[in-house]
């Protein structure tokens, strides 16, 4: 038995998901759930073994070679492939029925396996071809999923700008394999750090893979596709697919040769992206866009930690790169995982009480302690609040950091800014997090539609339980997963092979199991005196009010107020108010939302006048065949110009 | 076992000796005033009063209401102990601690705030909208005088930071400091713990509806708060880690003691702010701690 044994057991089971998905759903879900299982253990095996798996069979697509190659990178993010599939595929079991979606239900199992598969092959391919074909059906794949209940027009509408965008991507891939195809003579992929003529490319690599990460300015896909797609399929999106840039990023620039200021461009939009995001999430009042937008904080902060190992990398600074790296990388497991648990549970909330507009909900965790629990945990592992999973990555990042600044080298003033930075990120997301709970969670219920909800049943709750089991595993024993995390960074700077503990983790990791196991205890032994002393109810103080309705709680957006004031110069909230008027007002409202800045300030303006231009062009084209014909002369007779002035032969 | 126990009689040294800052300040504050005031010690006779005391709970609030004062008491109580007492370092002390020390913090403020939000009232949330949101600038800062420490000293364990003194930045980053200090122990001029309108409230805001030993614990926990923040500020402004220990101790002491009475001063001499200037001082800390870090990296340069 080897890692190729087990893959192509993951296969089988892919395939099989496939075949069974429109008439044996639960065919599809067994065989599925293994398949990935099997792809786990191979993934497993390399990163404990250290070795690298390859396949090149005589099998050639498009004139080229297959040829799959697993090694620790690749297994690094197909473990979180598998355990978040994993969770998804079982969560999406209950979740997206065929009784309630008669008609996209087996469709979206069929697309579910596709994309799996497309994701996996991704992670192997080792020839720049089979990877961008892969590439398109991947991106094919997930536009189905996402638009999977497509009778809504704002489901069509971020199926549609999710295509637009991913195609810039794919093209700019295109170029940038194609490129490295005639300067290298071959579509074959591998390790050429003595090209250093290829190292312009990597700008190419960065738009192609940023836009599918997810970084700012190029996220503007990004909400809308998460917020309205099916959240399991949201899990799956913001959990595995945007890593799938970051896994792009993190393989050519470990294969390739950078530009010098490719380390401090990542790093500076990483930066960028971890403070807008969560700005942005701040100013969302749909629960689901907001996760989004975390979505482009911690690809943010994984980028800063990518960055600066890149920069550490060129200029031969292993201790702090390293570092960098390990926080960077153990993000990207990290991210996977609170983010798919934080949308599982979002779309529980949106499965019980059909709505995503915060304001409408409130109090839910009388009726759904699971979900208000699980997510609860997920908002403090994403806040990146000690004793859990989130902290542990930021804290090798901000290490990474603080020693890059006190080796008072070239990198210092910028890790200053990025430490700065990534704290100020640290204190908006937790400002972001602790007002999704309260209103959603806390409180009493501010609409109808949040009263009479109900717990989800086990197929959904059990993978929440997986993904928080997992955020909490990190966070107590991150020693366990250093290995995994040392294997990948060996792969991306084999200069780094030989890295020791960086001793601190294990003392973390044993700070983080007492502060845990005292958090329970206090928390049990203040609830006892409470009962021992006696414990009597009484309405909330409202200051003697005396007709309190659940509507008078604080709102979301007024919770945001102050963070989102500080940042209206990018925000540009849009306000819609009536305002009372006359001695006896009848009639007054107010509505505040915060769109997509640079989608509508800056893509839609700049499509709008190549749209006008376009359609000034589109004058030549009128049907009448007296003008086509003089089009024609004047064709020919510039052409013989030409020929006559000897430009063309 | 040693170890165990060692840490323990520290903590309960930290713990012992916490509720003393705000009897200080109120006295400071009663002699400004010409008042005679309440005895130094009544915080400890408050907290034993509300140990004893039965509970109301709000109709609305979770178990959150009672669990978040007791994880937010037990994370300052373990940020306490990364902090070191001159020679003797801190109980616990390792590369990375002082970010630790950071989130420690922030998961305080996020038990406080969740259990405020927990009961549902409009200025709860008002209060805790606030305290979160002005954290992000005194996180800013608090993270700009960390990095003042490390290009100091070059280390990122609070033990070797805080050892030395600051050096030339000292004054900036102590002024700085101690805005931050006021800030986030809601004390005058970002907010009056004496209020008595719920509208104008930060941390008052969000406990409005806690009583018994819940509120005790938030109480306590305040205070440990502010006997963190002084210690915090005292030993980055001197040099605690030359002198022996006895010394040290003594030191300690007395800048605590010194900046109770500037904090008790303060809130005699100068009204609070409105709100909307609020974010204007504490921007002004945070500047304050990054003009030190220019001093230090011009310091520490060869």
């Amino acid at each position: 038995m080897t890692p190729g044994w087990f893959l192509s057991l993951a296969a089988i089971g892919i395939v099989v998901g496939i075949a069974a998905a429109f008439t044996a759903p639960r065919l599809w879900l067994s065989a599925t759930i293994l398949g990935l299982g099997a792809a786990f253990v191979a993934a497993i095996w390399i990163l404990v073994s250290g070795d690298v798996w390859e396949w090149q069979p005589d099998f050639y697509i498009g004139g080229e070679s297959l040829h799959l190659r697993l090694d620790a990178i690749s297994a690094f993010f197909l473990v979180l492939l598998t355990v978040v599939g994993s969770a998804g595929t079982l969560y999406s079991s209950e979740y997206w029925t065929d009784k309630d979606h008669p008609a996209s239900a087996p469709a979206g199992r069929a697309w579910w396996n596709i994309l799996f598969g497309n994701l996996g092959l991704i992670l192997l391919l080792a020839n720049g071809l089979h990877f961008l074909i892969v590439w398109e059906l991947f991106t094919i794949s997930s536009y189905f999923l996402i638009t999977l209940h497509r009778d809504r027009r704002a489901v069509r509408a971020a199926g549609w700008l999710y295509l637009a965008a991913s195609h810039v991507a794919v093209l700019c891939l295109f170029a940038f394999f194609a490129c490295l195809a005639a300067r290298t003579g071959s579509w074959e992929l591998g390790p050429m750090h003595d090209r250093s003529e290829l190292a312009p490319l990597f700008w190419l690599a960065l738009v192609g893979f940023g836009l599918k990460a997810g970084l700012f300015p190029l996220h503007i896909w990004l909400p809308s596709a998460h917020a309205n797609a099916p959240s399991h399929v949201s899990a799956i999106l913001s959990g595995v697919t945007i890593k799938m840039g970051i896994y792009g990023l993190v393989r050519f620039t470990g294969w390739l040769p950078v530009p010098d200021a490719a380390g401090w461009t990542v790093a500076a939009l990483g930066a960028i992206s971890a403070v807008l995001g969560v700005a942005f999430a701040l100013g969302q009042h749909d629960l689901k866009r907001l996760l989004a937008y975390h979505s482009v904080e911690n690809i943010g902060i994984i980028l800063i930690g990518l960055g600066f190992a890149m920069i550490a990398s060129a200029n031969g600074n292993p201790a702090w790169g390293q570092l960098a790296l390990a926080g960077a990388l153990l993000h990207v497991w990290n991210h996977g995982l609170f983010k798919a648990l934080l949308f599982l549970g979002a779309g529980s909330v949106l499965h019980a009480t059909g709505t995503r507009e915060m304001s409408r909900l409130g109090g839910l965790w009388r009726a759904m302690p699971w979900t208000a629990g699980l997510f609860s945990l997920g908002a403090v592992a994403i806040a990146g609040l000690p004793p859990l999973n989130g902290f542990v990555s930021e804290w090798l990042v901000y290490l990474g950091l603080f020693d890059a600044v006190s080796s008072q080298g070239a990198a210092s003033f910028a890790a200053i800014a990025s430490a700065i930075l990534l704290a100020i990120t640290g204190a908006l997301a937790l400002a972001c997090f602790i007002k999704v709970c309260g209103i959603v969670f806390l409180g009493l219920p501010r609409s109808e539609s949040a009263e009479n909800v109900h717990e989800c049943g086990w197929r959904m709750r059990l993978p929440m339980l997986i993904l928080a089991a997992a955020c909490l595993a990190i966070g107590l024993a991150p020693v366990l997963f250093w290995p995994a995390v040392a294997a990948a960074s060996a792969v991306w700077q084999p200069a780094w092979a030989a890295s020791p503990l960086p001793a601190p983790l294990a003392t973390l990791g044993a700070v983080h199991l007492a502060l845990a196991a005292l958090f329970i205890l206090a928390a049990v032994a203040l609830w006892q005196r409470v009962k021992h002393n006696g414990l009597s109810r009484a309405g909330t103080w409202d200051c003697g009010y005396a007709a309190p309705t659940a509507r008078m709680q604080y709102t979301a957006g007024s919770f945001a107020g102050i963070i989102t004031g500080w940042f209206a110069w990018i925000l540009r909230p849009k306000r819609h108010e009536t305002l009372p008027k006359d001695d006896f007002p009848t009639h007054a409202s107010f509505e505040e939302h915060t769109s997509e800045t640079v989608l509508e300030d800056i893509v839609e303006p700049a499509g709008a006048i190549v749209m006008r231009i376009s359609s000034s062009v589109r004058r030549l084209q009128h049907g009448r065949v007296q003008a086509y014909i003089l089009y024609l002369l004047i064709g020919l007779a510039a052409l013989a110009i030409l020929v006559a002035i000897k430009v063309v032969k | 076992m040693i170890t165990a126990l060692y840490i323990l009689c520290r903590l309960m040294v930290w713990l012992l000796l916490a509720p003393l800052l705000p009897g200080i300040i109120n006295k400071v504050k009663a002699w400004v005033a010409g008042r005679r005031g309440p005895p130094v010690l009544q915080l400890y006779f408050d907290l034993a009063k509300l140990w004893q005391k039965s509970v109301v709970l709000s109709t609305a609030v979770s178990p959150a209401h009672v669990a978040g004062p007791a994880v937010a008491w037990v994370a300052l109580a373990g940020a306490a102990m990364l902090l070191p007492v001159g020679s003797a370092g801190a109980a616990l002390s390792f590369r990375g601690d002082s970010l630790l020390f950071i989130y420690l913090l922030a998961l305080s403020r996020f038990c406080i705030a969740g259990a405020a939000l927990d009961t549902g009232s409009a200025f709860e949330g008002m209060g805790a909208a606030r305290e979160v949101s002005y954290a992000v600038i005194a996180e800013a800062a608090v993270i700009t005088a960390l990095l003042t420490l490390c290009v100091q000293t070059g280390s990122v364990s609070l033990g070797s930071m805080l050892a030395p003194s600051a050096g030339a930045g000292a004054a900036l980053l102590a002024a700085g400091l101690f805005g931050v200090l006021l800030a986030e122990n809601s004390r005058v001029p970002f907010d009056d713990p004496n209020t008595h309108l719920e509208l104008t409230m930060v941390h008052e805001a969000m406990i409005l509806d806690h009583s018994g030993p819940p509120l005790a614990v938030i109480l306590h926990g305040a205070a440990l708060k502010l006997l963190l923040f002084s210690v915090l500020l005292t030993e980055t402004v001197l040099p605690l880690g030359s002198l022996s220990l006895l010394q040290a101790i003594g030191a300690l002491f007395a800048a605590v003691l010194a900046v109770t009475v500037v904090v008790g001063l303060v809130e005699s001499l100068l009204a609070r702010l409105a709100f909307r200037r609020v974010p204007l001082l504490l921007t002004t800390s945070f500047l304050l701690c990054l003009f030190a870090l220019l001093v230090a990296w011009k310091g520490s340069k060869p």
